[in-house]
């Protein structure tokens, strides 16, 4: 018991680290980024490419973040400026679409370039024991990571004043613009976050077991119920949702069986946005 | 405009454009693919998609509900028929009904909750996206009713629907001509202005006495059911039905970039987006991830230059084109294909 829970735990924050990186671009322009899994994979096969040349783990993970965080960048600046010029619903629509065009762009091409390609970081050691249940040191290095991350975010929103900054974009578009700030700015810099979070989604997930190069659909599918039940735009509800999320996965998997699992996780979802369609800790 | 004229352009209007996709498609296989196995078959699936499109189009394009769910609504037609007709011995064309009843049934309720909860067209993406996954995952987790991946035969299936693969072309053709009627019929109708009017401004139309939310609803279920019916039909002729046949991937992506090609809430719009993505397909069979490549290069064109899908745009091109400049172009309104939102 206490190991599964353990276990959904770790797999919880891994949740919440993928629906992070979305949650952020929604709430800061009401554009749900679908090419997201997307830009996961390619940081993740950017790195096993790096890899493959001899370099050490560690700067190719970091070549990996760049180049997430690159093309992340390169989506603000291109396409995502007409969709900023819209307003309210359509923007959100308008942005959907064409960030699943990305998406279909930069799947389709890594697959055809790379059918087989993978990442898998594999840490050595023996199990470490938390509480008495034995985890792997993939796993633990995966959940110090996000961990990390996490409380390195809360505290850049609570206390920076750029932080400060995106919350307001966040609250009120025109009354950010009108005390100075420059909300498309503050949009590019977020969206290069969300695109070094997936490039760290990449690593820590690679931990833990292989990433392939097809499996962009679906981390897009877990970031968007994550961050749907989290509330949009809520970094501590990303990360609340993504462990509560884990646990539930977890629990099922184990006492009830595989299949029924991910039922039960999409059933949440969408009872999360008919009961309380702000998510658990939206405004 | 004589009330006469106006009844007679209702008329033409009406009937015109169908009769002539009618006999565009009635030609077809004589004049172009004759009875090459391969092609027909590739021309089958087009038409499967147009019908499901038209569906779509009635549910997206007319009442603004982004139904991500297309894929799942004709497997619940789909493998409901072929259940039902299974399990308890009834006969197909019963099995059908109940499918497409199925899912008139499921694609009505998802609008009456999308609507109860005032969801915006994001929320009801999600919450019919998630219905799709959630719909895939059971026909993969009921292994002894649906057979999971390995999928279902419908034994003497075939037979029965469609002798011969010409045969299923024709069967499909009848099936859209049918389905285009009945979008007509609704568009020139006083439903139809109620889904122009809170397509366009949903909460002027709401004060102008539309009930916004039972017109979504019933747009929902009849869309629903030809999406529904389309699939439980698909089941027959192909014989075989399996998740990836109903799948998202397959199914939803498709449907919305040939919709949006056609150009949304337009008659045709459909039907052009099929044919046109019929023959790229024959030509870019070489890799199945360049054209997923393909795929999404079309999508982010046609939303960002072909906001009112390529079809108007080019037609609207043409007019302007073919007026003088400058002497206004404020012709009568278009009919079809007025823009997702102007």
């Amino acid at each position: 018991m206490r190991a599964v829970i353990l276990d959904g735990i770790v797999l919880g924050l891994a949740f919440g680290m993928l629906g992070v990186g979305m949650t952020l671009v929604y709430g800061l322009g009401g554009v749900l980024n679908l090419a997201y899994g997307q830009i996961v994979v390619l940081g993740a096969i950017v790195t096993s490419l790096v890899m493959d040349e001899g370099v050490s783990t560690f700067l190719a993970a970091v070549v990996g973040v760049l180049a997430a965080t690159g093309v992340a960048v390169l989506l603000d600046l291109t396409l995502m400026r007409p969709v900023y010029r819209q307003h309210g619903e359509e923007r959100t629509l308008m942005g959907l679409l064409l960030t699943l065009g990305v998406a279909f762009v930069i799947g389709g091409l890594l697959t055809w370039r790379y059918p087989v390609g993978s990442l898998y970081i594999n840490i050595s050691g023996d199990p470490i024991s938390i509480i008495g249940v034995p985890m792997t040191v993939g796993s633990v290095w995966a959940s110090v990571i996000t961990l990390a991350v996490a409380a390195a975010l809360l505290l850049f929103f609570g206390l920076t004043t750029f932080g400060r900054g995106v919350r307001s974009v966040i609250q009120d578009e025109t009354g950010a613009r009108l005390v100075g700030i420059n909300p498309s700015f503050v949009r590019t810099v977020i969206f290069a976050l969300s695109g070094a979070l997936a490039g760290i989604v990449a690593i820590t997930q690679a931990m833990n077991a292989p990433l392939t190069v097809t499996a962009g659909f679906e981390l897009t599918t877990f970031a968007l119920i994550v961050t749907v039940v989290g509330g949009l735009g809520s970094v501590a509800g990303a990360f609340l949702a993504g462990v509560l999320l884990g646990v539930v996965n977890t629990l099922s998997a184990h006492y009830i069986g595989q299949y029924i699992t991910t039922v039960i996780l999409l059933g949440a979802a969408a009872l999360t946005i008919l009961i309380r369609p702000r998510g658990l800790l939206g405004r | 405009m004589g009330l006469g004229a106006v009844a007679r352009s209702k008329v033409s209007r009406t009937l015109v454009p169908i009769a002539v996709t009618a006999a565009i498609l009635a030609i077809l296989p004589s004049v172009w693919f004759g009875d090459s196995p391969y092609t027909t078959g590739l021309a089958v699936q087009a038409l499967v998609f147009a019908c499901y499109g038209v569906g779509f189009n009635l549910i997206f394009g007319s009442t603004n509900q982004l139904f991500l769910c297309v894929g799942a609504l004709a497997g619940v037609g789909g493998y409901g028929a072929a259940i039902f007709a299974d399990r308890a011995s009834q006969p197909i064309w019963l099995g059908i009904a109940v499918g497409t009843a199925s899912a008139a049934i499921v694609g009505g309720l998802l609008s009456w909750i999308a609507v109860r909860r005032s969801l915006g067209i994001i929320f009801t993406g999600i919450v019919t996206l998630v219905f799709s996954l959630a719909f895939t995952n059971l026909l993969l987790g009921q292994r002894d009713l649906t057979g999971s991946e390995t999928g279902l035969v419908l034994p003497d299936a075939a037979d029965r629907l469609a002798d011969d693969r010409v045969g299923g072309y024709y069967f499909f053709t009848g099936l859209l001509v049918v389905l285009l009627i009945v979008f007509r019929v609704l568009q020139l109708s006083h439903i139809g202005w109620a889904f122009r009017a809170l397509r366009d401004d949903e909460v002027a139309a709401e004060l102008a006495g539309v009930d916004v939310a039972r017109y979504r609803v019933y747009a929902a279920t009849v869309g629903s059911a030809m999406i529904g019916l389309t699939g439980a039909l698909y089941a027959y002729s192909a014989g075989f039905i399996s998740p990836a046949t109903y799948g998202f991937e397959f199914v939803d992506v498709r449907v919305l970039v040939l919709v949006a090609f056609g150009g949304l809430g337009a008659l045709l719009g459909p039907v052009i987006g099929a044919g046109v993505f019929a023959v790229l397909d024959e030509r870019l069979t070489t890799s199945l991830q360049l054209r997923e490549v393909f795929y999404g290069v079309f999508v982010i064109a046609i939303f960002l230059f072909f906001r009112r899908g390529v079809v108007q745009t080019v037609v609207d091109l043409a007019a302007r084109l073919g007026r003088r400049p400058g002497k206004g172009s404020r012709g009568e309104p278009p009919l079809q294909g007025e823009s997702l939102r102007p």
